[in-house]
């Protein structure tokens, strides 16, 4: 049986800590499905939440439930990617570093096979309006989709990116495409409109987690993302031919939903504000537009989305990286030990390095790298093995205690966009310096508290 | 700064709420801003508060 969304549901459906389901009816539309993700997410709490019973766009009831949160905590991520929650840590990270390397070629199913083509909808019948797409935060202009979108660069291959689209009416909505750090979406777009030619794209609204951490893997323009995809979900990605370009484009023939479509060359239209990673709302701007030809989904289709801003989403930012500048910094600086990108800096923003620190230079060694491989990373804080980077109270310890402002704290400035700051928290080595409180280890394996507190 | 800073405040000239836009659409007469609280479009020159 080949992975899917409905899979990986009925693998952690049972455990309250992973899943819960809202039966009450919800409007998207009106801030319900954001306001109870922001609710579990202020009580620490973050299972997927499936949303049995949805209001669409249109204010009818939608013909799709809801499920999001899919990659709200790293146990999650790490479950998607078939590993124990307890490998969440610097493993996970490595292990996606690994399967970004590694490519599995996809493989073609019939039509009639394939479970996103159980119902086909075509032209006149198409309606967005119908999907339960969401508004998240209070200056959010319209409802918007925020998973992925694939599309076919020169040559062939395959690129899958995640892109939000603002919903205009039934056949339109906009591309967001930005001139940010991975602009491949853009770059093929751009291709096709100096050429005046309609750009087609598709956009999958879920899938099994394994495909959109796969979608999120940073790989280079021309890779085929569908073999990298392979990859992730540990088998073939099963594809089939698109109603509108046949074999010419194929999609996930085991996603939820797919909506075709063609980005109408020089067309823009207005998009945002919303909401965004930052936590701050991205400004009102102009965006291209993709007209809907055809819609297929499963029978029992869910809708997957991402909560802006929230863990999921900072995850998806964070993940992707660290293993990868865990590996590059390891070339270089052999005493790295860990590599985080903490959901305060949006998992994207901010960095913690740990090493362990044999002389002075080290950790600015270290610390460099990270500038060098995410455009976005502004801010990196290199500490002692000692302090558990998965741990900011630790973090902030350190950077109290061990930094000397002196000579821990360098501006590297002319960078793109904006200048970064690198910041040595850790011990020195050239000078005395006291020694971090402990209790015996010895003692602290001895005594065990279920043997002292009932 | 991380954040976007080529932006500029503009009062929705219906319902009074206010949001911001990119440079790009100050002098945008093409396609009409949208104001996200009341849905109004609306071009920047026809807005009584603008803050830059």
């Amino acid at each position: 049986m080949a992975k899917d969304l409905h899979t990986f549901l009925g693998s952690v459906k049972e455990k309250p800590i992973y899943f819960e389901t809202v039966k009450r009816e919800v409007d998207p539309l009106s801030f319900e499905t954001a306001a109870i993700l922001k609710h579990l997410q202020q009580q620490k709490r973050n299972p997927i939440v499936f949303f049995e019973k949805v209001k669409a766009v249109n204010r009818g009831p939608s013909i799709f439930p809801l499920v999001d949160n899919l990659f709200a905590t790293r146990e999650l991520c790490a479950l998607a990617l078939e590993l124990p929650p307890e490998k969440a840590g610097l493993a996970l990270s490595l292990e996606f570093s690994k399967r970004e390397n590694d490519k599995i070629e996809p493989v073609l199913v019939e039509k009639g096979k394939a479970p996103v083509k159980e119902v086909i909808i075509k032209e006149n019948d198409v309606d967005l309006t119908k999907f339960p797409a969401g508004r998240f935060h209070e200056m959010d202009v319209g409802p918007y989709f925020t998973m992925t979108d694939i599309m076919r660069g020169e040559g062939g291959f395959y690129d899958v990116s995640f892109v939000k689209h603002l919903i205009l009416d039934k056949k339109f909505m906009t591309v967001s495409l930005h001139y940010t750090i991975r602009k491949h979406l853009l770059y093929i777009l751009e291709a096709n409109e100096e050429k005046n030619r309609p750009t087609p794209i598709v956009v999958v609204l879920g899938h099994h987690p394994a495909f959109f951490l796969g979608a999120g893997a940073l790989k280079e323009l021309g890779n085929n993302d569908y073999e990298t995809i392979g990859a992730f979900l540990g088998e073939p990605l099963r594809l089939t031919p698109s109603e509108t370009w046949g074999e010419d484009f194929l999609v996930p023939a085991d996603a939820e939903i797919v909506i075709e479509g063609e980005v109408i060359p020089h067309k823009r239209e207005i998009q945002n504000p919303f909401g965004e990673y930052s936590g701050y709302y991205q400004p009102q701007c102009l965006m291209p537009v993709m007209e809907v030809k055809v819609i297929t989904h499963r029978k029992n289709a869910i809708m997957q989305q991402v909560f802006p801003a929230s863990s999921g989403h900072f995850n998806l930012g964070s993940i992707p990286k660290e293993g990868s500048i865990y590996n590059e910094i390891k070339k270089v600086a052999p005493e790295v030990t860990g590599v985080y990108l903490p959901h305060s800096g949006s998992g994207r923003i901010s960095c913690y390095v740990s090493v362990k620190k044999r002389r002075e230079g080290d950790a600015k060694q270290a610390g460099l790298m990270p500038f060098l491989l995410s455009g976005q990373i502004k801010y990196v804080v290199v500490v002692d093995d000692d302090v558990d980077i998965y741990n900011e109270q630790e973090v902030l310890w350190a950077l109290i205690t061990r930094l000397d402002l002196s000579r821990g704290v360098d501006l590297i400035k002319n960078m793109p966009r904006y200048d970064r700051v690198l910041i040595d928290a850790t011990r020195p080595l050239d000078r005395p310096f006291p020694a971090k409180n402990t209790v015996p280890r010895e003692v602290m394996e001895r005594i065990r508290l279920s043997d002292y507190l009932s | 700064m991380a954040l976007k800073e080529d932006i500029f405040w503009v009062k929705c000239p219906g319902c009074g709420g206010k949001f911001y836009c990119d440079r790009e659409l100050r002098h945008n007469r093409e396609i009409p801003l949208r104001c996200p609280f009341c849905q109004r479009r609306f071009f920047t020159h026809e807005s009584s508060e603008i803050f830059e």
